[in-house]
């Protein structure tokens, strides 16, 4: 997918690839880029929003059954009660490259592209499909995606998987997980900082002059990897050249043109409660000021470290996912809170008719259904209107189907996005339901 | 009993293990191509084909590709799966059809024979090293040897990932995004922020602004200064005679003569050095003074030149006794006061300033006016007589010429006609005229005053009497009572006032002096007076310099720095000293820029003056501020160009090796395009810097690749940079760098040499961080989160110090050559304080690490019995011994589990009343499908079942005798200790040699390092196990000093 980081599409190219423009309205806020004729329109764009909770959840308690309103949910999505009738329940769809490695990261690293992953200290995955979304409209916004962490990555190799798996869901290209940003304060700035200063450019310019140089003397996988540099250079160099353009957006605009909340304070909070609570906060300001339209949200690692005490329980979230006792039950909820969370602040803000959250898509999901590591169903729920592509109150149980990929679900929503692919992961085909 | 074990260290799939022996002839590849299509091929096609033919690839492995021996060679990773699953028993799976106990040991004999035949002939591949970026320790530790300056520029950038053999070091973990190299932009300005630009170059800071700057360059000449001197504030105002007449003024810090030191270091050492027993250097370095001071203090002590005011000091020195130092100290303190006078510079330059801080004075008068006021009588009192005398004394210098005239001596009150004095006058000396009295010194007039006098005042004064007393010398004084007089002199005291002081500065200097010194101009005994003051002066300067630099003399300063040093410089300090502190003040006024800044202050303090009377005296500093403005900027031009030069040579050591004239000049051109592009040099520079650190030959690793299929050398330059990053983390330092230039780094003596020198050098910490601390599993331990802070409320503030121990370990290791069985068995720890208590080792306080041994019989001594890794392989409340023993079993032996059934049953975290961590695991473990795995590594954890989850040692005995799966009965640390030292010493060093290869070449082990593996275990074995063999085993190795082709199939 590298090409789509070094030859933007133009919006001819794009609208190609699309078919039919009628069914994706908000599109026109792409018309900055290429044709002068198009019509502004007045609706907004359709965020996508990936959360990750890792380990897996309580076993007994991750169900919904019913439609709309009557529907029952299970004590972990408690915290959802009041959406039932803005989401899918989606049950039984697997990867099945995730069940041919190890255990965690190997079920991890390609949950969002259902791509083999290298093992034997190798790294190498699938651009997943938020990045695919991301590397398509992220021209139009000042970043393109934005992947946030609430813990810290490890180093190191479980099982003959590099831990990067473990904390990566998000990537760029089949080599490079999307880098994860840990630091609220720094996830702000990226969204409202202009940090493009003169000279940058030419900074960038003689650095890429010079990389080139370099090609020739060395291997084709050398080469890979400086193309990666050189390539992710030009990245930041093109940003600069477009940096101050946002002001020529016609037609739709969102309801917020700077941050409405301060700047967070430097460094990771202690509190871990107060450090996802930020990272939504900032999620959120991103899709209302159209800062950007993709985020990654990983609330925590697979095989996480992150505690608890604010909940009274002080035991290492993967040993507690190990136990499936109540104290788990709480942990599962608090993750389901902050999906809550969002999904009740995208709902106040009112872009038109609609609200963000119906133009939003949150897809709420872990790489294991419960701590035992099982990854034969995978613990998926949709919330939000997709911008009216998404009807809600409803169970999707996949379970007794022959069609029950991850991937296609995947293939379904970016058929949301325009993005039309034959193939994606392990699947061709789509969710007809979704 | 060799294939037993064989099979053992295969089936829990070591990748190969230790059945490949490089001494054994090898079959030779026709046979085994042979012995494959007849023997081989058709046990596969019987029993593995029908799950891995080309359609079906099931486990993503095709073995039906494999027609021929050379398919075979071309993806010789599978054939070591194959062998992996022969050996653990996998396959065939239990459902399929089996083959004879012969026929296993026919096809995993020939893929045994033939992975060992591959091995051979493959031997020293270099292998696929991919291209590496610097990782975050590696980038921050070449920024922190390039500049010399703790920076920690990757503090917010995403974790590196491990590949390869585990480490962060692998080209393939190294991966890169938009953002990332955002962040290498953003992190290269940064560090570009830090330098400060000099007159000849630049050099980096820990602090970016130039305010910082300037601080920084003051403490060092402040630092410099108090080498020598001690800085004493002389305080207000006030504390010195109104220096300034704002009392709160402060006149700042001088640097003075620490003087009793120094005569105390005369007393006690007297008799040695006159005996010639000791050298004046000798002493001075014992006590760590200046000796060439030192020195001249001693001969002008011991010296015979008369000296008006040293010879009483000399004499006082001769009796004195050690304990007097203070006591002369003082003699010469009490004479500085009146031979010299401090002035404020604050505004050096106006109209009537003085242009010294520190002024000599000589306290000499022709004559002397004293006046003298008798007590009034108070309400209620008598009134009574008063008693007063007129002292003339000789000076010391004996009384030849001293006669003097006290002339007019009256009584004087206000509004009232004036008293003479001569009806009460009852002395030896004769009237010159009715109203003044000649005495010769010493001489005392005691005079009565009646009771019904009191309440005036006794005007008079001394002079010398013309005729008689053309060389006489004397000093003056009115004081109540009747002294007794003694011949000598007597020491001086200068008063500086000043007229008026304005809310600016301080006006007219007026000086007083108390007991001056009476002689006549030209006179030869105001010579020799004056010698002796500058004899005194010379020896014995009130400060040696101004440690104050900023003035705050004054209430507006436009003197931004001030130096006054001559002093320090010609009594103590030697070239280089000198050249230091000139070096240092050039950098000062370069850095700080105050020739600029000066401009503004003196425009501001002239705005606030304008219609001031006190305008007219500071507006002629303008002419010559401002010319030494004009004069800065063209030195700063001037600059420009050399510190561009300076930025390309930083720029060669930034690459790791000289410039091609093609980079030199783009880099050059890259400023002179920012300058065009209307960016101050400063910026520009800056911009270009950061540059550097986001240049591909910087960020990465490159090295050339030779064309063709073979292997080829890599250059000397990139192998010096191979050499400092796996010993280092880090740039090469000069040697190797020199070493490359002349070309001669490459041969082996020279690259074992260096290898040797390196693992001494104390960059070697990190090889004990990077390497160890990642093998090990417990990297980045000092942030290590997991524990529960209810049960462990300690852990937060002990788990810096748990991680430093294993990285002093390490560190102590290699530096040392130690040994790696120490790895499981040293005798030693490196401790804190803190750390011993946490072990209930006894001995150990105060605040710094040190070697403590005998720990061993204390349940300490090497990684297992250290606190970050029990600490890590626990759970956040209690212990695990499923994690403890699974670390023993794959991070110290390399072995390695199948993976675990799908879903593994719940384990609670807090062990369930009545229950010991250990009897929870073993219920856990009791299911049949889990046993298998579970009887393979828990034991290796009971047997540390008495260390608790944060590593200490648990109160009450645990239960740590154990059975492992080889029948082998163990307990506790010792026993663990032991087996693995010897049942499992072979496992272990292979574990520590692979990990420490895959390391050093950044890339994982594969069948081709087997011989050199191997040829590492040999020389450890032989050689006491020193971890340096390994080192220069690995260094010496075609695969470190060797490139791939690029064509290579």
């Amino acid at each position: 997918m590298r090409s789509h980081n070094a030859h933007p599409n133009s919006r001819r190219t794009f609208l190609r690839g699309l078919g039919v423009t009628m069914a994706l309205p908000w599109m026109e806020s792409l018309s900055v880029w290429g044709d002068e004729n198009a019509k502004p329109e007045s609706q907004a764009p359709v965020r996508l929003a990936v959360l990750f909770a890792g380990n897996g959840f309580h076993s007994t308690e991750w169900r919904a059954k019913g439609t709309g309103k009557q529907m029952e949910l299970g004590q972990v999505l408690a915290p959802l009660t009041d959406f039932r009738e803005r989401m899918l329940f989606i049950r039984g769809l697997y990867n099945a490259e995730a069940l041919k490695g190890n255990i965690h990261s190997s079920q991890t690293g390609n949950l969002l592209s259902g791509s083999p992953l290298a093992n034997g200290g190798r790294i190498r995955s699938g651009t997943s499909f938020d990045q695919l979304v991301a590397q398509q409209y992220g021209p139009s916004t000042k970043v393109p995606s934005l992947v946030l962490g609430c813990e810290r990555s490890v180093p190191g190799i479980h099982k003959n998987y590099s831990l990067l798996y473990s904390s990566h869901i998000s990537w760029s290209s089949p080599n490079c997980p999307t880098p994860l940003e840990l630091y609220p304060a720094l996830a702000f700035d990226r969204l409202f900082k202009d940090d493009a200063e003169k000279g940058d450019k030419s900074v960038l310019d003689a650095v890429i002059t010079e990389g080139k140089r370099f090609r020739r003397d060395i291997s084709s996988t050398d080469r890979r990897k400086l193309d990666e540099y050189l390539n992710s250079v030009r990245e930041v160099e093109r940003r600069i050249e477009r940096a101050g353009k946002n002001g020529e957006l016609q037609g739709w605009r969102p309801t917020l043109d700077k941050p409405n909340i301060p700047r967070p304070a430097d460094g990771v909070p202690q509190n871990i409660a107060e450090h996802m609570r930020l990272m939504c906060d900032i999620l959120v300001l991103a899709f209302q000021t159209d800062a950007t339209r993709v985020c990654t949200l990983k609330l925590n690692n697979d095989i996480s470290y992150l505690r608890f005490p604010h909940l009274g329980i002080d035991v290492g979230h993967h040993s507690l996912s190990h136990q499936n006792n109540a104290d788990y039950l709480k942990v599962n909820q608090f993750f389901v809170e902050q999906l809550g969370y969002i999904a009740r602040k995208l709902d106040a803000i009112q872009e038109g008719e609609r609200t963000a959250l119906d133009n939003s898509m949150l897809m709420f999901c872990s790489s294991m259904l419960t701590g035992g590591h099982d990854a034969t169903q995978l613990p998926v729920v949709l919330l939000g209107g997709g911008g009216g592509q998404i009807h809600g109150g409803r169970v999707l149980d996949y379970r007794d189907k022959p069609n029950r990929k991850m991937c296609s679900l995947y293939l379904s929503l970016l058929d949301k996005y325009g993005i039309h692919l034959k193939e994606f992961g392990d699947s061709n085909q789509r969710l007809a339901e979704v | 009993m060799h294939i037993q074990r064989t099979l053992m260290c295969f089936a829990v799939g070591v990748l190969f293990g230790p059945v490949i022996m490089v001494g054994d002839e090898p079959a030779s590849f026709d046979k085994l191509g042979a012995e494959y299509k007849q023997d081989v091929r058709p046990l596969l096609k019987r029993f593995c084909l029908e799950c891995h033919s080309s359609e079906q690839k099931k486990g993503e492995l095709d073995l039906q590709k494999f027609t021929t021996l050379a398919e075979v060679r071309r993806r010789t990773k599978a054939w070591l799966r194959v062998a992996e699953m022969l050996d653990n028993g996998e396959m065939p799976p239990k459902d399929s059809v089996q083959p004879s106990l012969k026929q296993r040991k026919e096809l995993r004999g020939w893929v045994e024979r033939y992975l060992h035949a591959e091995a051979l002939a493959s031997a020293g591949d270099p292998g696929p090293v991919v291209l590496r970026r610097l990782n975050n320790a590696e980038y921050t530790y070449t920024i922190r040897d390039l500049t010399g300056v703790e920076l920690d520029p990757t503090r917010e950038f995403p974790i590196d990932g491990a590949a390869g053999e585990g480490f962060t070091n692998t080209g393939d973990a190294l991966v890169m995004s938009p953002a990332l190299s955002r962040k290498y932009l953003h992190a290269g300005k940064e560090i570009a922020r830090h330098a400060v630009l000099l007159p000849d170059g630049f050099r980096s800071s820990p602090y970016a602004t130039r305010r910082e700057w300037t601080d920084e360059i003051l403490a060092q000449i402040r630092t410099l200064y108090g080498e020598f001197v001690e800085s004493v504030d002389l305080g207000n105002g006030r504390a010195v005679g109104y220096i300034n007449g704002h009392v709160d003024t402060r006149l700042g810090h001088a640097g003075r003569l620490p003087l009793e030191k120094y005569f105390a270091a005369t007393l006690a050492q007297r008799d040695a050095v006159t005996t010639g027993g000791k050298t004046i250097e000798a002493v001075a370095r014992e006590r760590g003074l200046n000796a060439r001071y030192l020195g001249t203090l001693w001969s002008s002590l011991t010296g015979s030149k008369p000296s008006l005011l040293l010879d009483g000091l000399r004499a006082r020195w001769r009796r004195a006794k050690p304990q007097d130092a203070a006591a002369l100290a003082a003699d010469v303190t009490t004479w500085q006061r009146g031979l010299w006078s401090f002035n404020p510079i604050g505004l050096k330059g106006r109209k009537g300033s003085r242009s010294q801080w520190l002024e000599p004075v000589n306290p000499m008068v022709t004559k002397q006016e004293l006046r003298f006021k008798i007590p009034a009588t108070k309400d209620g009192e008598e009134p009574k007589e008063f008693v007063i005398s007129l002292v003339a004394t000789d000076a010391g210098d004996g009384n030849e010429h001293d006669f003097v005239v006290w002339r007019q001596p009256r009584l004087v009150a206000e509004g009232k006609p004036d008293i003479l004095l001569r009806d009460w006058v009852s002395a030896d000396g004769k009237a010159i005229d009715a109203a003044s009295v000649c005495v010769r010194a010493p001489a005392v007039i005691t005079i009565r005053i009646p009771a019904d006098l009191a309440g005036r005042e006794l005007v008079t004064a001394a002079a010398l009497e013309p005729k008689t007393a053309g060389e006489g010398s004397v000093q003056a004084d009115v004081v109540a009572g009747t002294p007794e007089t003694k011949p000598g002199l007597l020491p001086s005291e200068v008063t500086v006032k000043f007229s008026q002081v304005t809310q600016v500065f301080s006006d007219h200097r007026n000086v007083s002096i108390s007991r001056p010194i009476i002689v006549a101009e030209k006179s030869a005994a105001r010579a020799a007076f004056e010698s002796a003051m500058n004899a005194h002066r010379s020896l014995f300067p009130a400060a040696l310099c101004y440690t104050q630099i900023v003035p705050v003399d004054e209430l507006h300063t436009t003197t931004l720095f001030y130096r006054e040093d001559s002093h320090l410089a010609r009594l103590m300090l030697d070239d280089a000293q000198k050249s230091r502190l000139n070096r240092l003040w050039r950098e000062l006024r370069f850095v700080s820029q105050s020739a600029l800044i000066r401009v503004d202050v003196l425009e501001d303090l002239l705005t606030g003056m304008r219609g001031n009377a006190q305008y007219a005296g500071i507006e002629p500093l303008r002419g010559p501020v401002n010319q030494a403005a004009v004069t800065f900027r063209k030195e700063l031009a001037a600059a420009e160009p050399r510190q561009v030069d300076a930025l390309v040579d930083f720029a060669n050591r930034a690459y790791r090796r000289p410039l091609t004239d093609v980079e030199a000049s783009e880099l050059r051109g890259l400023y002179r395009q920012l300058r065009e592009q209307d960016l101050p040099h400063d910026e520009a520079f800056r911009l270009t810097l950061a540059r550097v650190f986001v240049s591909t030959p910087f960020l990465f690793r490159l090295e050339k690749t030779p064309g063709g299929n073979a292997a080829a050398p890599v250059s000397d330059w990139e192998l010096a940079s191979r050499l400092s990053y796996f010993l280092w983390s880090s740039q090469p330092d000069e040697e190797p760098r020199a070493l490359a230039a002349d070309r001669t780094l490459h041969t082996p003596e020279m690259l074992a040499k260096q290898a040797r020198r390196m693992l001494t050098d104390a960059r070697v910490r990190r090889l004990a961080s990077e390497f160890a601390c990642q093998w090990l599993d417990i990297y980045g331990f000092a942030e290590n989160v997991e524990k529960s802070e209810e049960v462990f409320p300690e852990f937060a503030r002990l788990r810096r110090e748990m991680y430093e121990e294993p990285v002093r370990f390490f560190e102590d290791m290699f530096r040392n050559d130690g040994s790696i069985l120490d790895v499981l068995n040293a005798d030693h720890a490196l401790l804190s304080e803190s750390l011993a208590k946490h072990y209930d080792i006894d001995g150990v306080s105060g605040p710094e690490w040190r070697r403590v041994t005998g720990v061993r019989r204390q349940g300490r001594g090497g990684v297992l019995g250290m606190a970050s890794i029990l600490a890590k392989q626990s759970g956040a409340a209690r212990t695990s011994p499923i994690l403890r023993g699974n670390w023993v079993f794959e991070t110290l032996l390399g072995e390695r589990l199948p993976k675990p059934p799908a879903s593994v049953p719940d384990l609670p975290d807090s062990v369930p009343t009545g229950l010991t961590a250990r009897q929870l695991i073993e219920r856990h473990s009791t299911e049949p499908e889990c046993a298998k795995c579970h009887a393979r590594i828990d034991p290796y954890g009971f047997a540390l079942e008495q260390y608790d989850a944060i590593g200490r040692l648990r109160e009450s005995e645990a239960d740590t005798k154990t059975k492992l799966v080889d029948g082998k009965t163990i307990e506790g640390i010792e026993g663990l200790r032991e087996y693995l030292l010897k049942d499992r010493r072979h496992d272990f060093v292979r574990q520590f040699c692979r990990k420490l290869l895959g390391y050093s070449l950044g890339r994982e082990v594969q069948l081709s390092d087997e011989p050199l593996l191997e040829e590492m275990q040999q020389k450890l074995a032989a050689g006491g196990y020193r971890v340096g063999t390994a080192v220069e085993t690995i260094v010496l190795s075609k695969q470190f000093r060797m490139i791939r082709g690029k064509k290579r199939p």
